[in-house]
C-alpha cells in the first residue's frame, strides 16, 4: 500500500520563480492497483510519481510504502529501497546499450545477488510474457521503439518489485505498440499482483487503467 | 560490475582506445624520462670519479686537516698488498702530492705537483683522455711535467719550454728542479686545471724521496653502488687507527650537493611531468563521465549506489590501465635497456658541458626493474585517483535530474 499525507514539493523554493510543484496531496494507492495519475503538462504529476519512487524528496508530509515511511530516508537507504522494491519504466526507455536485452531484464536482479539460474528463469518467463523472448542476445538499438520499451518494462518487473512507475510509457510508441504495451502490462499487474502507477496524458492509458487521478496545478482534482 | 565495466569499454571502443592510449604513452614517456634521468645522474657521478678521484681515498686521518709531512702514508707497499685482497677493488694506485712554486721567465704561481703511477692513472683515471698537447707520462719519464691548462695559459709555456720548481720533500729538505712541460690536458673541472701538474712517480720518488711513501693511496671499485661495503671491508682489513678510508660521499661533499641540487630539480620536473599526466588523463576522464550523466543517472535511479557508480568507474580505468601498462612497460623496458647498452650519443656535447664535469658524448640509461616497477605504479596509482573527481561530479546531480541531462 501506498499512502501519501500531506505532501508539499516545491521547486525553487523562496526564489521569485518558486513553483508549488504538489500541493498538499493525500490519497492511498492499494496493493495490486493499475492507476494512472493524469492531467495537463505541468500539472505535476511526474514529480508526484517521482516522490512515490524516492526519486525526488519532498518538503513537507509524508509517503508511506506499505509501513515505512520514505520521506525521511536517505539517499543511500533510497537508493536501496528503489532496487528492491521499485521499478521504472522511463518514457526513452532507458535501457543500458552495451548490455544484451536478456541482460538488462536481469541487470536488477544482477545488482539484488539473485543467482544466475534464478535470473535465467525469471528473465524468460517474462520475456515470454512481454513476447521478446526471440531478441534475447539482441542490443537495445537493434530494436524497435516499441519492443525497447517492453524490454525496459521486463527490466522493472523481473525482480519483482513491489510497485512499477511508469513516467509516460507509451509517448514514444504508436498506438498500435501502446496498447499492446498496456495490454502486456495490464497481463502483469494481474498475474504479478504488482501496482502499476502511470503518470501519463495519454487517453489510450486512461481507457486502459483501474483508476484514474486527475491532478490540476499540484493538486488533487479527486482522489 | 566488472564485466558491466568491460562491456563498456568494448562498446565505447573510442573513448576506451584514446584512454588506453594516453595511459600507454604517458607510461612510456615517464619510464623512458626516470631512466634518462636516472642514467644521466649515474653517468655523471661516473664521470666525475673517472676525471682525477677515485671512488675510495686512504689518508693517514690527519693529513686532510692537518696536512704536512708527518701525516703522510709511510708504509705503502704493505696497504696495497692488503688492498689486492678486497673483493670488489678494481685498481689502487698511491699518489705523492706536494705543493710547490712553478716559473717560466717571470710568471710564477704556486702548484700541486703530484706524483703518479702513469700506467695505472691511465686506467684509473681520464687523465689521459684529457690531453690537448703534448703527450701523456710514461713509466720512467724524466723531469717530465704533464700540466694544466690553466697553468700553461698562467706559466705562458708551450709543450718543450722548461719550468723551475721549488718545493718541499718528504724529510723536509728544500728540493729544486727543472721540469720539461710534456704535456698539458684539460679536464673541464676549472680549478683542476688550474692548478694541477703530474709527475711520473718513479723519478719524483727519487727528488721528494718519497719511496713508498704517499699522501693518499686512491681505488677504483667494481661495483660503485657497493663502495660502502668494500670501503667498510677495506677499514677492517687496514686495521690501523692511523688511516682513514673515505667514499666519494666524503672527499666529493659539494659533488654530493651539486647532485642532492640536480635531484631536486629531477623530482621537481617529475612532479611536474606527472602532474601533467594525471590533469590530462583525469580531464579526459572527466569528459568522458560528463559525455554520460544521463546513463549514471539513469543507472542510480533504477538502484545503483555510489558504490556501484564507483565501483564501475574504478573497474573501467583498472582494465584500461591494466592493459595500457602490460604493453607499456615491456616496450619502455626495452628502450631503456638498449639505451642503457647503446648511449645516446650527442656530438660535442662533452665539450659544451666540460665545466659540469661531463666527459663525455654518451647519454646512457638506467635499466632497473625496480625503478621501472615504481613507475608504473606510480601511473597505475594516478590513473586509479583521476576517477575521484569524476566519481564526485556525478554524484553532485540527484539522480532524477541527472537521468534527464542532456
Amino acid at each position: 500500500m501506498i499512502k501519501l499525507q500531506n505532501v508539499n514539493k516545491y521547486f525553487y523554493r523562496g526564489e521569485p520563480r518558486e513553483v508549488h510543484a504538489l500541493k498538499d496531496i493525500s490519497l492511498t494507492i492499494d496493493d495490486g492497483e493499475f492507476t494512472l495519475f493524469s492531467g495537463a503538462s505541468g500539472c505535476g504529476k511526474t514529480t508526484l510519481l517521482n516522490a512515490i519512487g524516492a526519486l525526488d524528496s519532498v518538503n513537507s508530509g509524508k509517503i508511506y510504502l506499505d509501513e515505512k515511511e520514505i520521506t525521511s530516508l536517505s539517499e543511500d537507504e533510497r537508493t536501496t529501497l528503489r532496487l528492491n522494491e521499485i521499478g521504472f519504466v522511463f518514457q526513452a526507455y532507458n535501457l543500458v546499450p552495451v548490455l544484451s536485452v536478456e541482460e538488462n531484464i536481469g541487470f536488477i536482479m544482477k545488482l539484488r545477488g539473485f543467482s544466475d539460474s534464478e535470473i535465467k528463469q525469471r528473465v524468460l518467463e517474462v520475456a515470454s510474457m512481454l513476447e521478446i523472448d526471440n531478441k534475447l542476445l539482441s542490443l537495445p538499438h537493434a530494436l524497435s521503439g516499441g519492443e525497447q520499451q517492453r524490454v525496459a518494462v521486463a527490466r522493472a518487473v523481473a525482480s519483482k518489485p513491489k510497485i512499477i512507475l511508469a513516467d509516460e510509457p507509451t509517448a514514444n510508441l504508436d498506438s498500435k505498440n501502446s496498447q499492446k504495451l498496456m495490454d502486456m502490462m495490464r497481463e502483469l499487474n494481474i498475474k504479478e499482483g504488482v501496482s502499476i502507477l502511470f503518470a501519463s496524458h495519454d487517453e489510450l492509458v486512461k481507457e486502459s487503467v483501474d483508476r484514474v487521478i486527475y491532478l490540476s496545478d499540484g493538486a488533487l482534482v479527486n482522489a | 560490475m566488472f564485466s558491466f565495466a568491460l562491456k563498456n569499454i568494448l562498446f565505447y571502443k573510442g573513448r576506451s582506445i584514446t584512454t588506453f592510449i594516453l595511459t600507454f604513452i604517458s607510461a612510456i614517456l615517464f619510464i623512458v624520462y626516470v631512466s634518462m634521468m636516472d642514467g644521466s645522474h649515474d653517468s655523471m657521478l661516473k664521470n666525475s670519479l673517472k676525471i682525477y678521484s677515485g671512488a675510495i681515498e686512504i689518508y693517514h686521518k690527519d693529513y686532510r686537516d692537518i696536512g704536512g709531512n708527518e701525516y703522510l702514508i709511510r708504509d705503502v707497499e704493505s696497504i696495497e698488498k692488503k688492498l689486492s685482497l678486497v673483493d670488489g677493488v678494481e685498481l689502487f694506485s698511491s699518489r705523492y702530492e706536494t705543493y710547490g712554486l712553478l716559473s717560466f721567465g717571470d710568471n710564477s704561481m704556486a702548484s700541486m705537483v703530484v706524483g703518479i703511477e702513469p700506467k695505472k692513472e691511465e686506467q684509473l683515471t681520464q687523465l689521459k683522455v684529457a690531453l690537448v698537447d703534448g703527450e701523456y707520462l710514461k713509466y720512467g719519464s724524466q723531469n717530465c711535467l704533464y700540466i694544466g691548462s690553466g697553468v700553461a695559459k698562467r706559466l705562458k709555456v708551450k709543450i718543450g719550454d722548461e719550468i723551475s720548481f721549488i718545493g718541499g720533500a718528504s724529510d723536509n729538505s728544500f728540493v729544486a728542479d727543472i721540469f720539461m712541460v710534456y704535456g698539458v690536458f684539460k679536464t673541464g673541472l676549472s680549478e683542476f686545471d688550474d692548478s694541477a701538474t703530474f709527475v711520473s712517480r718513479d723519478y719524483f720518488d727519487k727528488l721528494m724521496l718519497s719511496k713508498n711513501i704517499a699522501s693518499y693511496i686512491t681505488v677504483k671499485v667494481k661495483d660503485l653502488d657497493r663502495v660502502d661495503e668494500i670501503n667498510s671491508e677495506i677499514i677492517k682489513l687496514l686495521n690501523d687507527e692511523n688511516l682513514e678510508s673515505l667514499t666519494w660521499k666524503t672527499l666529493m661533499k659539494s659533488m654530493v650537493e651539486t647532485m642532492e641540487v640536480d635531484s631536486i630539480f629531477g623530482y621537481i620536473s617529475l612532479s611536474l611531468f606527472l602532474v601533467v599526466i594525471f590533469f590530462v588523463i583525469m580531464i579526459y576522464g572527466f569528459i568522458n563521465v560528463s559525455s554520460r550523466i544521463k546513463e549514471f543517472g539513469v543507472l542510480r535511479c533504477v538502484g545503483l549506489s555510489k558504490k556501484h557508480i564507483f565501483l564501475l568507474l574504478f573497474y573501467e580505468i583498472f582494465i584500461l590501465s591494466t592493459f595500457a601498462l602490460i604493453l607499456a612497460t615491456p616496450i619502455a623496458g626495452y628502450i631503456c635497456y638498449y639505451y642503457s647498452i647503446n648511449p645516446i650519443v650527442i656530438e660535442g656535447m662533452a665539450e659544451m658541458y666540460k665545466d659540469y664535469g661531463i666527459v663525455s658524448d654518451e647519454i646512457p640509461f638506467s635499466f632497473d626493474i625496480f625503478t621501472i616497477s615504481w613507475n608504473i605504479s606510480l601511473i597505475y596509482g594516478l590513473n586509479i585517483l583521476s576517477i575521484i573527481y569524476p566519481y564526485f561530479y556525478i554524484n553532485s546531480f540527484k539522480s532524477i535530474e541527472a537521468s534527464r541531462h542532456v
